[in-house]
Protein backbone atom coordinates (compact mmCIF):
# COMPACT_ATOMS: atom_id res chain seq x y z
CA UNK A 1 0.00 0.00 0.00
CA UNK A 2 1.47 3.47 -1.17
CA UNK A 3 2.39 5.54 1.59
CA UNK A 4 -0.57 8.51 1.84
CA UNK A 5 0.54 11.99 0.66
CA UNK A 6 0.94 14.86 3.68
CA UNK A 7 -1.40 17.67 2.97
CA UNK A 8 -0.74 21.07 5.14
CA UNK A 9 -3.96 22.66 6.06
CA UNK A 10 -3.75 25.70 7.01
CA UNK A 11 -7.32 27.41 8.72
CA UNK A 12 -8.74 29.01 11.82
CA UNK A 13 -11.91 27.11 11.77
CA UNK A 14 -11.75 24.30 13.75
CA UNK A 15 -15.05 22.37 12.60
CA UNK A 16 -13.55 23.25 9.10
CA UNK A 17 -10.43 21.91 9.38
CA UNK A 18 -11.47 18.76 11.78
CA UNK A 19 -14.12 18.07 9.01
CA UNK A 20 -11.60 17.94 6.17
CA UNK A 21 -8.75 16.55 7.58
CA UNK A 22 -11.57 13.40 9.30
CA UNK A 23 -12.91 12.87 5.66
CA UNK A 24 -9.65 13.23 3.63
CA UNK A 25 -8.37 10.21 6.30
CA UNK A 26 -11.48 7.87 6.16
CA UNK A 27 -11.84 8.48 2.32
CA UNK A 28 -8.12 7.20 1.92
CA UNK A 29 -7.16 10.21 0.26
CA UNK A 30 -4.38 11.70 2.30
CA UNK A 31 -2.90 12.62 5.73
CA UNK A 32 -3.88 16.26 6.54
CA UNK A 33 -1.91 18.13 9.17
CA UNK A 34 -4.05 20.60 10.90
CA UNK A 35 -2.79 23.79 11.53
CA UNK A 36 -4.83 26.72 13.01
CA UNK A 37 -2.42 29.24 12.69
CA UNK A 38 0.30 30.87 9.80
CA UNK A 39 2.67 30.87 12.89
CA UNK A 40 1.82 26.84 13.63
CA UNK A 41 1.83 26.10 10.15
CA UNK A 42 5.47 27.89 9.58
CA UNK A 43 6.84 25.46 12.70
CA UNK A 44 5.56 22.41 11.24
CA UNK A 45 7.16 23.33 7.39
CA UNK A 46 10.14 23.18 9.37
CA UNK A 47 9.86 19.86 10.76
CA UNK A 48 8.65 17.59 8.17
CA UNK A 49 8.12 17.99 4.08
CA UNK A 50 4.75 18.18 2.45
CA UNK A 51 3.50 17.17 -0.76
CA UNK A 52 0.62 20.10 -1.26
CA UNK A 53 -1.24 22.78 1.15
CA UNK A 54 -3.89 24.42 1.15
CA UNK A 55 -3.60 27.78 2.91
CA UNK A 56 -5.88 30.72 4.49
CA UNK A 57 -4.08 33.76 4.16
CA UNK A 58 -4.34 35.95 6.97
CA UNK A 59 -4.55 39.94 6.80
CA UNK A 60 -1.87 42.17 8.35
CA UNK A 61 -1.15 44.95 9.10
CA UNK A 62 -3.63 47.85 9.09
CA UNK A 63 -4.61 51.02 7.07
CA UNK A 64 -2.21 51.30 3.53
CA UNK A 65 -0.11 48.54 5.02
CA UNK A 66 -3.09 46.64 5.38
CA UNK A 67 -1.55 42.65 3.27
CA UNK A 68 -1.83 39.36 3.05
CA UNK A 69 1.19 37.17 4.92
CA UNK A 70 2.40 34.94 2.59
CA UNK A 71 5.66 34.32 4.62
CA UNK A 72 4.43 30.19 4.70
CA UNK A 73 4.26 30.25 0.94
CA UNK A 74 7.61 31.59 0.59
CA UNK A 75 9.23 29.31 3.05
CA UNK A 76 7.37 25.73 1.73
CA UNK A 77 8.16 27.16 -1.73
CA UNK A 78 11.88 27.84 -0.52
CA UNK A 79 11.93 24.71 1.87
CA UNK A 80 11.09 22.87 -1.84
CA UNK A 81 13.36 20.68 -3.45
CA UNK A 82 15.21 21.54 -6.57
CA UNK A 83 12.34 21.93 -9.52
CA UNK A 84 10.03 20.51 -7.44
CA UNK A 85 6.71 22.51 -7.35
CA UNK A 86 4.37 21.94 -4.35
CA UNK A 87 0.74 22.29 -5.07
CA UNK A 88 -0.47 25.04 -3.51
CA UNK A 89 -4.30 26.92 -2.87
CA UNK A 90 -4.90 29.69 -1.17
CA UNK A 91 -8.37 30.53 0.95
CA UNK A 92 -8.98 34.14 0.69
CA UNK A 93 -11.40 36.41 1.36
CA UNK A 94 -11.44 38.39 -1.81
CA UNK A 95 -9.32 38.27 -4.91
CA UNK A 96 -7.74 41.73 -4.74
CA UNK A 97 -5.70 42.66 -8.30
CA UNK A 98 -2.41 42.84 -6.19
CA UNK A 99 -3.12 39.54 -3.99
CA UNK A 100 -3.63 37.63 -7.71
CA UNK A 101 -0.06 39.45 -8.61
CA UNK A 102 1.41 38.21 -5.55
CA UNK A 103 0.16 34.62 -5.97
CA UNK A 104 0.99 33.93 -9.44
CA UNK A 105 4.42 34.93 -8.74
CA UNK A 106 4.68 32.31 -6.08
CA UNK A 107 3.17 29.51 -8.59
CA UNK A 108 -0.10 29.54 -6.34
CA UNK A 109 -2.44 26.36 -7.93
CA UNK A 110 -5.83 27.69 -6.83
CA UNK A 111 -7.38 30.66 -5.02
CA UNK A 112 -10.60 29.61 -3.19
CA UNK A 113 -12.75 32.39 -1.87
CA UNK A 114 -15.15 32.47 0.89
CA UNK A 115 -17.22 30.72 2.00
CA UNK A 116 -15.06 28.00 2.53
CA UNK A 117 -16.64 24.29 2.20
CA UNK A 118 -15.65 21.14 3.44
CA UNK A 119 -16.13 20.00 -0.15
CA UNK A 120 -14.04 21.85 -2.08
CA UNK A 121 -11.64 21.91 -0.08
CA UNK A 122 -11.46 18.14 -0.03
CA UNK A 123 -11.95 18.36 -4.04
CA UNK A 124 -8.57 20.65 -4.11
CA UNK A 125 -6.87 18.14 -2.05
CA UNK A 126 -8.30 15.25 -4.24
CA UNK A 127 -6.33 17.67 -7.34
CA UNK A 128 -3.23 16.99 -5.26
CA UNK A 129 -3.16 13.52 -4.53
CA UNK A 130 -4.92 12.57 -7.85
CA UNK A 131 -6.98 10.62 -5.60
CA UNK A 132 -10.93 9.31 -7.62
CA UNK A 133 -13.33 10.30 -4.72
CA UNK A 134 -15.94 10.05 -7.78
CA UNK B 1 -46.35 4.17 5.33
CA UNK B 2 -44.53 1.34 6.83
CA UNK B 3 -43.76 1.90 10.56
CA UNK B 4 -40.22 1.10 11.32
CA UNK B 5 -39.28 -2.08 13.03
CA UNK B 6 -38.25 -1.87 16.61
CA UNK B 7 -34.56 -3.27 16.73
CA UNK B 8 -33.81 -6.64 17.98
CA UNK B 9 -31.37 -4.81 21.17
CA UNK B 10 -33.85 -2.06 21.85
CA UNK B 11 -33.94 -2.95 25.60
CA UNK B 12 -30.28 -2.28 25.49
CA UNK B 13 -30.24 0.71 22.99
CA UNK B 14 -33.03 2.40 25.27
CA UNK B 15 -31.05 1.84 28.25
CA UNK B 16 -27.31 3.39 27.04
CA UNK B 17 -29.87 6.51 25.37
CA UNK B 18 -31.09 7.33 28.46
CA UNK B 19 -27.42 6.45 30.22
CA UNK B 20 -26.28 9.51 28.95
CA UNK B 21 -28.62 11.92 30.45
CA UNK B 22 -29.30 13.83 27.22
CA UNK B 23 -33.02 13.77 26.58
CA UNK B 24 -34.83 17.13 27.20
CA UNK B 25 -32.02 19.26 28.01
CA UNK B 26 -31.31 22.66 26.36
CA UNK B 27 -29.51 23.33 23.05
CA UNK B 28 -25.41 23.12 23.37
CA UNK B 29 -23.37 24.86 21.11
CA UNK B 30 -21.28 22.21 20.71
CA UNK B 31 -23.97 20.04 19.09
CA UNK B 32 -25.49 23.27 17.36
CA UNK B 33 -22.16 24.39 15.38
CA UNK B 34 -22.18 21.07 13.73
CA UNK B 35 -25.93 21.42 12.42
CA UNK B 36 -25.49 24.87 11.56
CA UNK B 37 -21.94 24.02 9.67
CA UNK B 38 -24.10 20.64 7.97
CA UNK B 39 -26.62 22.94 6.56
CA UNK B 40 -24.05 25.53 5.12
CA UNK B 41 -21.64 22.49 3.86
CA UNK B 42 -24.64 20.78 2.35
CA UNK B 43 -27.28 23.51 1.28
CA UNK B 44 -30.17 21.96 2.71
CA UNK B 45 -32.82 23.81 4.94
CA UNK B 46 -33.43 21.17 7.35
CA UNK B 47 -30.54 19.55 9.76
CA UNK B 48 -30.90 17.44 13.07
CA UNK B 49 -29.75 15.54 15.62
CA UNK B 50 -32.20 13.00 16.51
CA UNK B 51 -32.24 10.32 19.23
CA UNK B 52 -34.78 7.75 18.74
CA UNK B 53 -36.54 7.41 22.20
CA UNK B 54 -39.40 5.00 23.04
CA UNK B 55 -42.02 6.46 21.30
CA UNK B 56 -41.09 9.62 19.95
CA UNK B 57 -37.82 11.04 18.32
CA UNK B 58 -36.40 13.76 20.48
CA UNK B 59 -33.99 16.37 18.77
CA UNK B 60 -30.97 17.01 20.94
CA UNK B 61 -29.85 20.05 17.86
CA UNK B 62 -32.04 21.16 15.28
CA UNK B 63 -31.50 23.89 12.52
CA UNK B 64 -34.79 24.75 10.33
CA UNK B 65 -37.26 23.01 12.79
CA UNK B 66 -39.89 24.29 14.80
CA UNK B 67 -40.87 21.10 16.57
CA UNK B 68 -38.36 19.79 19.18
CA UNK B 69 -39.92 15.95 18.72
CA UNK B 70 -42.36 14.11 16.34
CA UNK B 71 -43.76 10.10 17.35
CA UNK B 72 -41.73 7.64 16.54
CA UNK B 73 -44.08 6.21 14.13
CA UNK B 74 -43.37 8.82 11.12
CA UNK B 75 -39.82 9.10 12.06
CA UNK B 76 -37.18 8.33 9.37
CA UNK B 77 -34.58 8.16 11.70
CA UNK B 78 -36.16 4.94 13.22
CA UNK B 79 -35.39 2.98 10.05
CA UNK B 80 -31.55 4.74 10.06
CA UNK B 81 -30.84 3.23 12.94
CA UNK B 82 -31.66 -0.30 11.55
CA UNK B 83 -28.51 -0.35 9.58
CA UNK B 84 -25.44 0.66 9.85
CA UNK B 85 -24.35 2.43 7.18
CA UNK B 86 -26.21 6.06 6.03
CA UNK B 87 -29.43 5.63 4.73
CA UNK B 88 -30.18 7.61 1.65
CA UNK B 89 -33.58 8.60 0.47
CA UNK B 90 -33.26 10.54 -3.10
CA UNK B 91 -36.64 11.15 -3.79
CA UNK B 92 -39.45 10.08 -0.33
CA UNK B 93 -42.40 10.14 -3.05
CA UNK B 94 -40.70 7.51 -4.94
CA UNK B 95 -39.83 5.14 -1.68
CA UNK B 96 -42.70 3.29 -0.49
CA UNK B 97 -41.97 3.33 3.04
CA UNK B 98 -42.48 6.79 3.06
CA UNK B 99 -44.53 7.93 0.58
CA UNK B 100 -47.48 8.49 2.44
CA UNK B 101 -45.86 9.77 5.20
CA UNK B 102 -47.14 12.77 7.40
CA UNK B 103 -43.73 14.01 7.46
CA UNK B 104 -43.86 14.19 3.54
CA UNK B 105 -47.45 14.35 2.15
CA UNK B 106 -47.74 17.49 4.75
CA UNK B 107 -45.01 19.70 6.70
CA UNK B 108 -42.01 20.23 6.36
CA UNK B 109 -42.19 18.15 3.09
CA UNK B 110 -39.45 15.93 3.42
CA UNK B 111 -38.53 14.85 -0.26
CA UNK B 112 -34.67 14.06 0.03
CA UNK B 113 -33.24 12.55 3.43
CA UNK B 114 -29.71 11.29 4.66
CA UNK B 115 -29.27 9.95 8.11
CA UNK B 116 -25.82 8.78 9.63
CA UNK B 117 -26.68 6.66 12.34
CA UNK B 118 -25.23 7.41 15.71
CA UNK B 119 -23.24 4.24 16.65
CA UNK B 120 -21.81 4.46 20.02
CA UNK B 121 -18.83 2.99 20.81
CA UNK B 122 -20.83 -0.45 22.29
CA UNK B 123 -22.49 -0.88 18.80
CA UNK B 124 -26.11 0.70 20.22
CA UNK B 125 -27.33 3.04 17.12
CA UNK B 126 -29.03 5.58 19.41
CA UNK B 127 -30.40 8.18 16.84
CA UNK B 128 -29.10 10.13 13.93
CA UNK B 129 -27.22 13.50 11.78
CA UNK B 130 -29.89 13.77 9.44
CA UNK B 131 -30.37 15.58 6.25
CA UNK B 132 -33.73 17.03 5.03
CA UNK B 133 -34.55 18.62 1.78
CA UNK B 134 -37.60 19.80 0.31
CA UNK B 135 -36.68 18.41 -3.15
CA UNK B 136 -35.27 15.56 -4.22
CA UNK B 137 -31.58 14.98 -4.48
CA UNK B 138 -27.99 12.89 -4.31
CA UNK B 139 -25.35 12.38 -2.03
CA UNK B 140 -21.73 11.57 -4.12
CA UNK B 141 -19.06 9.72 -2.21
CA UNK B 142 -17.52 12.61 -1.01
CA UNK B 143 -20.77 14.17 0.42
CA UNK B 144 -21.33 11.10 2.44
CA UNK B 145 -17.36 11.11 3.69
CA UNK B 146 -18.41 14.57 5.30
CA UNK B 147 -21.70 13.47 6.45
CA UNK B 148 -19.76 10.52 7.59
CA UNK B 149 -17.15 12.54 9.45
CA UNK B 150 -19.73 15.36 11.10
CA UNK B 151 -21.52 11.71 12.48
CA UNK B 152 -18.27 11.12 14.10
CA UNK B 153 -18.10 14.20 15.08
CA UNK B 154 -21.36 14.34 17.02
CA UNK B 155 -20.72 10.83 18.99
CA UNK B 156 -18.00 11.98 20.10
CA UNK B 157 -19.30 15.14 21.27
CA UNK B 158 -22.00 12.73 23.25
CA UNK B 159 -19.82 9.92 24.51
CA UNK B 160 -17.76 13.45 25.96
CA UNK B 161 -19.09 15.62 28.34
CA UNK B 162 -18.91 19.03 27.71
CA UNK B 163 -15.17 20.36 28.05
CA UNK B 164 -16.39 24.16 29.19
CA UNK B 165 -19.75 23.11 31.21
CA UNK B 166 -21.90 25.53 28.72
CA UNK B 167 -25.30 24.09 27.76
CA UNK B 168 -26.87 27.15 25.67
CA UNK B 169 -25.77 27.71 22.16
Amino acid sequence: MAEPMHILLVEPEPLLRRTVSMTARSLGMSQVHEAASTAVALRMARQRRFQGAVIAVECVGSGDQRRYDLSLVDELRAAAAPGGAMPIAILADQATPGLLAELRERRISRVILKPFRAKVLLETIAGFTGADVT
Amino acid sequence: MQVAPIPDNEAERLAALHALLILDTPPEQRFDKITRFASTEFDVPIVLISLIDAGRQWFKSRVGLESCETGRDVSMCSHAILQPDIMVVHDTLLDARFADNPLVTGEPGIRFYAGAPLAMPSGMRLGTLCLIDRRPRTLDALELGILGTLRDLVVMELTEPAADGSTHG
